[in-house]
């Protein structure tokens, strides 16, 4: 089958590889109809992962049809179309149980690595280093998918691949941070990043009854999306100064929660961006802050600080006096994708939230390398792309 | 320092964050080396060879450290002790919890015949009598090694606890404790493995195999017992282990 493979920095290529195979009871594997680049795969791309071996299989959002399962499942069958949450979650352990499913303690074999990183291990991902457990990903014709009973839902007759693969990670993600952020009915919240998780926070935040959300990023094209798509006052953060648009925009007060959809790659300005560059370069410190360290002190007192862009090591000049002085509230993590699926699924069955208005480029899995590249340059309009896995290449090799 | 005892220890005891992991002999060892270790380092100043001076220092420091307060960081790294495991006795010990109930696991574990389903190294195990059974394992470089054992304690749905007998490669004991977890989070599983690799050309290979049973090794079996009795199966990616 044809995958898109992991070659190293700014390098990736569509392989012919060899088909997945079931290797426990409880798998299946489903042929991929429609898959998504992530950000977070642009970490990978930016060679900012450890982890990465050439050849892997990258890819953690994907929807498909079922083509084959293992004697022990019994919730699917060969043809049933699922959308597959990112987190490889058991569904037995005490993480699973008590709905953190991105915290499951038995799906990562390689556990004992992120162990010494981090103290414990999170769910193994699809597509996302050795850390998170070398699974192959879905960016591919097919792949395999552990656990099958417990992750995959099946996507309701009527509704296109299209109108659901952002329930495999990026609208749970920003509907989570959202629900971090505990908001009451008028709040105000601001949101770093105006990519798809970004996007996917503001349209949660309404939702859960946020009076005003507020975009901040520096793509025009993601600002004007905010702003038509999500209804947000938007800020550029290259033409204003953040913290004086934010104060001015909430009486002085300051945002009520803020979103982090930026994460370890930040766009640091000033003698703090330049530093941090330098840094991270000379693997000084692994992760470029810039937006964390403006939420912190834009937020207003008593506030909450909500982190969904993704963070890998070390961060310098953290304002923890801040985060002290302001008495704020730190939420973060990995999404937890199984428990919100039924009901986000619910709201785009309703019609309620429709994701699809983030397509901007619809691709073959073939051009994947020209994606990658048009992705992480940001360049004609490309905020999210999807590529179909059997469509003819459009582009001259 | 007069209260030391010569047998292995009790599993749980001595739990104070920094705890005698050295020997006796090996701590007098530590300080007079240290010592020696920390004067040619000071030495060397004078000759200006600051760099390799320092680093004497340091280390002759830290063995000074290790020998007056019985604690080695490093030896706790890689799970070893030397203090409570008796003569030349090497000790693993490791704790986790595995979401199911103590009888479920305490009986997965009785049938001895399990273990190899998740304790890597172990080629087979195969009950002989109502207390006994054969063990064959394997280390490094292909290298086999078989021992009888004896079953000493059997508390069903608690404690089992067992030794080699006869004339073992490597002779060894260990005990594993099933306790219930609080708040409904299963049982907490732990294993206290004594190994006594012994002298000579014979001893050198069993060691190999002590050392390939180290404490990462049980860590990594008890994760693959957690997850046969949680999810029925050992967590596989393509990318292998």
């Amino acid at each position: 089958m044809r995958a898109v493979c992991w070659h190293g920095k700014h390098d990736v290529r569509v392989d012919t590889v060899p088909d997945p195979q079931l290797r426990n009871a409880r798998d299946a594997i489903i042929k991929v109809t429609l898959t998504g680049v992530c950000g977070s795969d642009l970490h990978l791309y930016n060679g900012l992962i450890p982890g990465m071996k050439q050849g892997d299989i990258l890819g953690h959002e994907f929807v498909g049809e079922v083509a084959e399962v293992g004697a022990g499942v019994t919730r699917l069958a060969a043809g049933d179309r699922v959308v597959v949450p990112f987190p490889i979650s058991c569904g037995e352990c005490w993480y699973c149980k008590h709905d953190l499913w991105a915290l499951c303690d038995n799906s990562n074999p390689n556990s004992r690595l992120l162990e010494k990183a981090y103290g414990d291990t999170g769910a193994g991902i699809f597509g996302y280093s050795r850390l998170y457990g070398g699974y192959s990903g879905g960016q591919a014709e097919y792949v395999r998918v552990p656990y099958a009973d417990v992750g995959p839902a099946k996507i309701p007759s009527g509704l296109s691949d299209e109108q659901v693969i952002f329930l495999t990670d990026i609208f749970p993600t920003g509907y989570q941070a959202a629900e971090n952020c505990a908001i009451r009915a008028g709040d105000t919240v601001a949101v770093w990043g105006c990519g798809p998780v970004g996007l996917m926070a503001m349209k949660s935040a309404t939702k859960l009854g946020a009076g005003k959300v507020i975009g901040i990023d520096s793509v025009p094209e993601r600002l004007d999306m905010a702003h038509i798509e999500c209804g947000a006052q938007i800020v550029n953060y290259q033409e204003q100064d953040v913290s004086e648009a934010l104060h001015n925009l909430t009486g002085g007060r300051g945002p009520d929660a803020c979103i982090d959809a930026v994460g370890m790659e930040a766009s640091g300005t000033g003698i703090a961006g330049v530093y941090d560059a330098v840094k991270q370069t000379l693997r000084l410190e692994s992760d470029r802050a810039g937006a964390l360290r403006q939420l912190i002190m834009a937020c207003r007192k008593g506030g909450t600080v909500s982190i969904a862009g993704v963070y890998g090591g070390l961060v310098d000049k953290m304002p923890m006096g801040a985060v002290f002085a302001k008495g704020l509230t730190l939420r973060a993590g990995q999404t937890h994708v199984q428990k919100y699926l039924s009901p986000l699924m619910e709201l785009v069955e309703k019609k309620e939230i429709d994701t699809t208005f983030l397509i901007t480029h619809r691709m073959a899995l073939q051009d994947a390398p020209a994606g990658y590249r048009l992705f992480r340059e940001k360049h004609d309009g490309c905020i999210k792309i999807v590529m179909d896995p059997r469509a003819p290449s459009r582009r001259a090799h | 320092m007069e209260s030391i005892r010569s047998g292995a220890g009790v599993p749980g005891r001595n739990r104070r964050q920094k705890r005698i992991n050295v020997g006796r002999s090996e701590r007098k060892a530590s300080v007079i080396g240290g010592t020696t270790l920390a004067l040619t380092g000071l030495k060397s100043f004078t000759s200006k060879r600051f760099l390799p001076g320092l680093a004497m220092v340091v280390a002759g420091g830290l063995l000074i450290y290790r020998g007056k307060t019985g604690h080695c960081d490093l030896y706790q790294a890689i799970g070893a002790d030397t203090f409570h495991s008796g003569h030349s006795g090497l000790r693993i010990e490791k704790v986790l919890t595995i979401n199911r109930p103590p009888q479920q696991v305490y009986e997965f574990w009785r049938n001895l015949e399990n273990l190899p389903r998740f304790m890597q190294h172990l080629n087979s195990v195969q009950v002989t009598g109502e207390k006994t059974s054969h063990w064959q394992a394997r280390g490094p470089g292909g290298l086999s090694i078989e021992w009888d054992a004896e079953m000493m304690d059997d508390y069903p749905g608690q404690q089992i606890s067992w030794h080699s007998t006869g004339a073992a490669e490597l002779p060894n004991k260990g005990t594993v404790e099933f306790t219930a977890a609080p708040g409904d989070r299963g049982t907490e599983v732990k294993v206290c493995v004594d190994y006594y690799p012994p002298g000579g050309a014979a001893g050198k290979a069993a060691a190999k195999i002590a050392h390939a049973i180290n404490a990462q090794q049980l860590e990594e079996d008890l994760k693959r017992l957690k997850q046969i009795l949680e999810t029925g199966e050992i967590a596989t990616a393509e990318a292998g282990r």
